[in-house]
C-alpha cells in the first residue's frame, strides 16, 4: 500500500465544486427565513415594477367624491385616502420610491464607504488614521439627524434623499471593509500569497477584497432595510419628495395621522408595506450572512 | 559560496511594550540541495529568522537591525521591495504551518496555482494550467484535472498541505522554507507529508530550511541541525553527530524531555525547569543560564560565542562533515548528557551574581524568610 492510497480513497468521489457563489446559493435556498425574506422582496420589487400594470388608477390625481372609502369597497381593495386616491395604487407606487431610493442610496454608500474603507485598509498607517477619524465623526452623528441635516442643507428632492441615506450608510460600510481588510492583511493565505511573490495590487484585488466582500454584501442587504425605513422616516418628518402629492410611504403616514380615528387603515397599510419590505431585506441579509460565512460552513 | 548565507542576523520588534530582541546575531550557511533543521521551542526566533529571510517581517514593528542574508550571492536585506517580490516564489518559497488557513478560501486551487506560475514566468494560462495539473499529480493528489477546480474547503488538511507544497515548488525554487509543515496535521499524515517533501526536494535538488520544535521531525529529515534558544544558535552539528553527542545543556535538556521507546537507565524524562527569558530585555550573559544545571559564574555575565566543540584547523560550515559547534562555558560531559543531570562530584550551579540577582528578583521576588500570617477564626475568637 503506498502512502497516497488512503487519501486517494477519501477524495475519490470528488464532489465537483460548482463554485463558491453557487455553493452559497445552494445553502441559501435551504434557509427557510431567508426564503421568506426573498419572497417578501420579490413581492416588493414586483409591486414597484408592475405598479401601472396592476392598478388602473392614477396615484396622484383622485376624486374628492371618492374620499375616505373603507377598504373592501368595490374597485378599491384597500380603500381610498383623503383626496379620494386609491390606497393600493399609492402603496404600489410608493414601493417604487422606496426601492429606487433604497437601492441607489446603498450603492452610493457602497461607493463612498467602500472606497474609503479600501484605501484605509489597504494603506494602513497615517492614511488609515485620518480616514477613520473622519468616519468616526460621521458615525457619531445619529443617522437620521445626519440625513435631516443633508436634506436641510441641499434642499428637498429625491437625489438629496438618496445622498442623505447613502451618507448615513457610508461610514458603516467603510468600517466593515477596513476591518475585514486589516484582518486579512495578516491572514495566513495573504502572507502565503506574498511569499510566492504576489504584488500588492494583486493581493488587494484577488486575495483580500473578494474575501472582504461577503461581509459587505451582508451589510449592504441589511442596509437596504434601514434605507427603506430612513426614507419613510424622512417622509414622515416632512422631508420627503418635494412634490407633496408623490406617493411615498412615510409621507402617506404623516398625511393620515390627523385622520387616525376615521381612517386607521390609512396608517395601517403603508405601515405594513414598510415593515414587510424591511423585514424581507433583514431576513435575506441574515440568511446571506449564514450562507456566505466560511466559518459557519459545514 | 553557499546557497544561503546568513551573517550576524539581528531582528528586533519595536512594540508598545518596548523592544523585543527576537534574533540576536545568528550566522549559518546552507548549501544547495542540503536540508537544515532549525530547532527550538516557541518564541526562540526560528520563525522570525524565516520571515527575515523572506523579508516578510510584519511592518512596521519588525526590523532587520544588522547582518546580511545572502541568497545566491544577492544580499536580500538591501534589495528593493520589487526585486524581493521577484525573488519570492522563484528563488525561495515557503510552506506554512496551518494548511487550513494558508489557501485563499474564495479562489479555486487552479486560480491560485495558475496565478503564481503566470506571475513569474512568461507562460500562457493554458501552459500554466498544464503545469498545475502536473504538479498536483506530483504531490500525490488523485484526479488532478478535476481537483484543480475545487476550492480549498473541499480538501482535507493533509491534501491542502500537499497543494501548498505543489504551489511552493511550482517554480522550482532553490530554497524551500518549511515552517512547522506538519504541526497541524495528524500523525499518520505527518509522515506522508514529510516523505513527500523529502522525496520532491531531493528530486528537484531544492535546499530545505526546516523549522520545527519537533526533534523527531528533524531527525528523520534534516542532514544538519541548528538548535536555537532565545534568538541565538546554541549548538550546530550534522544530525547523527548531534543526537550521538548533544553538547549544549539546552540540547541535552530537549533530548531528555521527549519520551523514547529505546530508553535505557538514562531514559528518565528530565524537564527543563523554568521558562525562556523575557525577550523584552537586551540579553546579558548566556540566555539559558537561569534554567541551566551546568552554569558557572561566567554564564551570568558573558554570553559564550559559537565555537567548535573540539579544536579544528578549519571550521566546516555545511555538509555532512560540518564542524560540531556549541556556545557554552561549561558543556556537559558525555556521561552527564546521557543522564541529563550534572554528575561531577561537588558541582553546584553557580548562583546569580548580585547585579543579575537584583534584576531577577524584581521579576520573581524571593519569598524565603517572609512571614505572612493568616489568622484563623479560632485565633480571632480566642482574642475576643
Amino acid at each position: 500500500m503506498t502512502a497516497t492510497a488512503t487519501p486517494a480513497r477519501r477524495t475519490a468521489p470528488a464532489r465537483a465544486s460548482r463554485g463558491l457563489w453557487r455553493d452559497a446559493l445552494a445553502r441559501l435556498t435551504r434557509n427557510g427565513p431567508a426564503l421568506l425574506g426573498m419572497f417578501f422582496i420579490v413581492v416588493f420589487v414586483l409591486a414597484a415594477v408592475l405598479a401601472p400594470v396592476i392598478s388602473p388608477y392614477d396615484p396622484i390625481a383622485g376624486s374628492l367624491a371618492n374620499r375616505l372609502q373603507a377598504p373592501g369597497t368595490a374597485g378599491h381593495v384597500l380603500g381610498t385616502d383623503l383626496q379620494g386616491r386609491d390606497e393600493l395604487t399609492r402603496i404600489l407606487y410608493g414601493a417604487r420610491i422606496s426601492l429606487q431610493v433604497g437601492v441607489i442610496s446603498v450603492i452610493m454608500g457602497l461607493a463612498i464607504g467602500g472606497t474609503l474603507g479600501a484605501i484605509a485598509g489597504a494603506f494602513g498607517g497615517a492614511v488609515d488614521n485620518v480616514l477613520m477619524r473622519m468616519v468616526d465623526v460621521l458615525l457619531a452623528i445619529p443617522g437620521i439627524l445626519l440625513a435631516i441635516g443633508i436634506v436641510a442643507w441641499l434642499d428637498r428632492g429625491l437625489p438629496q434623499i438618496m445622498l442623505a441615506v447613502g451618507m448615513t450608510n457610508a461610514p458603516i460600510f467603510a468600517r466593515i471593509l477596513r476591518g475585514s481588510l486589516l484582518a486579512l492583511r495578516e491572514a495566513d493565505f495573504v502572507v502565503a500569497a506574498r511569499s510566492i511573490g504576489a504584488t500588492p495590487l494583486r493581493l488587494l484585488l484577488r486575495h483580500m477584497l473578494p474575501n472582504a466582500l461577503t461581509s459587505l454584501i451582508v451589510a449592504a442587504t441589511l442596509a437596504l432595510a434601514t434605507a427603506i425605513i430612513d426614507v419613510a422616516g424622512l417622509g414622515f418628518l416632512g422631508l420627503g419628495p418635494p412634490d407633496p402629492r408623490t406617493a411615498e410611504w412615510g409621507t402617506m403616514l404623516t398625511d393620515s395621522t390627523k385622520y387616525l380615528r376615521e381612517a386607521p387603515y390609512l396608517i395601517f397599510f403603508p405601515g405594513i408595506a414598510i415593515v414587510i419590505s424591511a423585514i424581507g431585506f433583514n431576513l435575506l441579509g441574515d440568511g446571506l450572512r449564514e450562507s456566505l460565512d466560511p466559518r459557519l460552513r459545514r | 559560496m553557499a546557497l544561503l548565507e546568513v551573517r550576524d542576523l539581528v531582528v528586533r520588534f519595536r512594540t508598545h511594550d518596548g523592544t523585543i530582541y527576537a534574533v540576536n546575531g545568528i550566522t549559518f550557511n546552507l548549501e544547495a540541495g542540503e536540508t537544515l533543521g532549525l530547532v527550538g521551542e516557541s518564541g526562540c526566533g526560528k520563525s522570525v529568522t524565516n520571515l527575515a529571510i523572506m523579508r516578510l517581517l510584519p511592518k512596521p514593528a519588525g526590523r532587520i537591525e544588522r547582518g546580511s542574508v545572502t541568497l545566491d550571492g544577492v544580499n536580500l536585506v538591501a534589495l528593493p521591495e520589487a526585486d524581493v517580490r521577484e525573488m519570492r516564489g522563484r528563488d525561495v518559497a515557503m510552506i506554512f504551518q496551518d494548511p487550513m488557513t494558508s489557501l485563499n478560501p474564495v479562489l479555486t486551487i487552479e486560480e491560485q496555482m495558475v496565478e503564481t506560475i503566470v506571475a513569474h514566468r512568461a507562460a500562457s494560462r493554458a501552459e500554466a494550467r498544464k503545469r498545475a495539473v502536473e504538479l498536483l499529480g506530483m504531490v500525490g493528489i488523485p484526479h488532478p484535472e478535476t481537483r484543480l477546480r475545487s476550492y480549498p474547503h473541499q480538501f482535507s488538511g493533509g491534501m491542502r498541505q500537499r497543494v501548498m507544497i505543489a504551489m511552493a515548488l511550482a517554480l522550482e525554487p532553490k530554497l524551500l522554507i518549511a515552517d512547522e509543515p506538519t504541526t497541524a496535521l495528524d500523525v499518520t499524515i505527518q509522515a506522508q507529508v514529510l516523505e513527500l517533501l523529502q522525496d520532491l526536494t531531493a528530486r528537484l535538488g531544492t535546499a530545505v530550511l526546516l523549522i520545527t520544535h519537533d526533534l523527531g521531525v528533524v531527525a528523520g529529515m534534516a542532514e544538519r541541525i541548528n538548535v536555537m534558544y532565545a534568538g541565538f544558535i546554541v549548538e550546530t552539528a550534522p544530525t547523527p553527530e548531534l543526537f550521538a553527542r548533544p553538547s549544549h545543556p539546552y540540547t541535552v535538556g530537549l533530548l531528555h524531555s521527549i519520551p523514547r521507546v529505546d530508553a535505557d537507565e538514562g531514559g528518565e524524562l528530565v524537564p527543563i525547569e523554568g521558562v525562556p527569558p523575557d525577550q523584552r530585555r537586551a540579553p546579558v550573559g548566556c540566555p539559558f543560564a537561569p534554567r541551566c544545571a551546568w552554569r558557572v559564574e561566567a554564564c551570568w555575565t558573558d554570553n559564550p560565542p559559537l565555537v567548535p566543540l573540539e579544536p579544528v584547523s578549519t571550521v566546516v560550515a555545511t555538509g555532512p562533515g560540518a564542524t560540531h559547534q556549541i556556545a557554552c562555558h561549561n558543556p556537559p560531559l558525555p556521561e552527564e548528557a546521557r543522564t541529563g543531570r550534572p554528575t561531577r562530584p561537588g558541582f553546584v550551579a553557580a548562583p546569580p551574581p548580585d547585579a543579575v540577582f537584583d534584576e531577577l528578583a524584581v521579576a520573581a521576588p524571593d519569598l524565603e524568610g517572609t512571614l505572612v500570617e493568616f489568622p484563623t477564626n479560632d485565633a480571632r475568637e480566642g482574642r475576643r
